[in-house]
């Protein structure tokens, strides 16, 4: 199983974390589903250039979130990803994108009901694009 | 930390030339490590110690935990494996099959079948004497001939001098997939730094025949980087890890920290926003180490 994982080496953000949030959002999407056999660690670093101790901490964090499983002698694998972690998950990915949104406006020193206008103008042209390019 | 595949206490030695140590070390079993210095920094004349081809005149070597005062003993020995700096020239009159024969003789798990798959994969050529080969295919037999019985611990010393780029990204996977089992240890003596890049997972860095550390290889990715912020140089100084500083135009100042994480979450709590990261390469990151800069949180002449 390939995993489709895109480092960025220039970020400030761990190697480690970089790769454990993009495999726990590809499990928890259910692009990567559930009873899927994962790479062995040895394989799976290889591919991305890390080492072997870099991967085990990933794999050992989602096991400890209950994504993946490990059975003795046959390797890792992807578990049941349950509703209610589904729907914390997006929440919290939403969140998160906003939240880096909102820094970036009070960075460049945009007042809070400017950031509010503008969030509802960019939120009425993505729900009603059709509309929205027709006016424009 | 885990097993240990091989740990050297105190080891010193002095050469014609130059004095190696006093070393400590231990090899974590299960890992790839690395094995970083300049030349004649005292690389091969550690792998030798470690395989009884040279004593040391002072302090211990174990093992897989024992230690051997006299000498290795055979069973042990044979976990080991070995592809030297230079050819053995005993095998020079004899093809590959002759002396892949006579080395499986000491070798109670010789696997022929893994063997004569690596020769055909490295496309050695059959049926001439081994000091007929070229640099290369000779570099392929040692290759193939020390994975054949697969050791427990191998110790590399430069395996890619001489190899093509095809046959050097075949080596890479083939050391990736012999270390698949979890049980085999590799230290990987080189000046490649692809080769550490691809393969390792810790580096030893020797330097002057004294030990500047062992590093996990990502430890040092994470945290060897350079980053641009608003302000003055004065900035560095309430920084972690910061071994070079310097003032770039309007207001920026260039910084190289050992200790990333520590210092963009100082910065980020201070309100400091970080214009650019960049992580160093690792050639960039093992000559700033070599240079003394320590990673963060390694005291010197430490090997753990």
């Amino acid at each position: 199983m390939w995993i489709p994982i895109q480092l960025n080496e220039n970020s400030a953000e761990p190697l480690y974390h970089q790769i454990e949030s993009q495999l726990r959002s590809l499990i928890i999407s259910g692009q990567i589903k559930e009873g899927i056999l994962l790479p062995s660690i040895r394989e799976f670093a290889g591919g991305l250039n890390c080492s072997v101790i870099t991967v085990r901490r990933v794999y050992q964090d989602l096991e400890n979130e209950g994504l993946l499983r490990t059975k003795q002698g046959t390797g890792t694998f992807v578990a049941k990803v349950g509703d209610s972690q589904r729907e914390i998950f997006k929440r919290e990915a939403v969140e998160e994108a906003l939240s880096s949104a909102v820094d970036v406006g009070i960075s460049v020193k945009c007042e809070e009901e400017e950031l509010k206008q503008l969030f509802l103008k960019i939120l009425h042209s993505k729900y009603h694009s059709e509309k929205g390019e027709g006016e424009a | 930390m885990e097993q240990v595949a091989i740990e050297m206490n105190g080891i010193e030695k002095k050469m014609r030339h130059k004095m190696i140590g006093p070393i400590d070390l231990k090899l974590p079993k299960g890992y790839v490590i690395g094995l970083i210095g300049e030349n004649g920094s005292g690389k091969s004349t550690l792998i030798h110690m470690m395989l009884k081809i040279v004593f040391p005149d002072r302090g211990s070597i174990s093992w897989f935990g024992k230690n051997y005062p006299q000498e290795i003993p055979h069973n042990v020995r044979c976990q080991i494996g070995f592809v030297s700096e230079k050819s053995c020239s005993e095998e020079d009159n004899l093809t590959a099959e002759e002396a892949a024969e006579f080395r499986a003789q000491w070798y109670p798990e010789w696997d022929q079948m893994y063997f004569e798959e690596l020769l055909g994969k490295f496309k050695v050529p059959r049926n001439i004497k081994l000091k007929k080969m070229s640099k290369g295919e000779r570099r392929k037999y040692e290759i193939s001939a020390a994975l054949a019985p697969r050791p427990k611990l191998l110790l590399l010393d430069e395996p890619s001098s001489g190899l093509d780029p095809f046959a050097w990204k075949l080596m890479i996977d083939e050391l990736r997939s012999y270390m698949e089992s979890g049980e085999a240890t590799i230290l990987l003596s080189t000046h490649i730094v692809d080769e550490v890049k691809r393969l390792a997972d810790y580096v030893l860095l020797l330097h002057h025949g004294k030990l500047h550390g062992i590093a996990e290889k990502d430890s040092l990715m994470d945290n060897w980087k350079e980053i641009w912020v608003s302000g003055g140089t004065d900035l560095a100084e309430d920084l972690p890890g910061i071994i070079q500083v310097q003032q770039e135009i309007q207001g920026v100042v260039r910084m190289i920290t050992t200790d990333c994480l520590h210092t963009e979450q100082i910065l980020h709590d201070s309100g400091i926003p970080v214009l650019k990261t960049r992580t160093l390469e690792l050639d960039e990151i093992l000559s700033l180490w070599l240079k003394g800069h320590l990673p963060a949180g390694m005291q010197s002449g430490k090997g753990d």
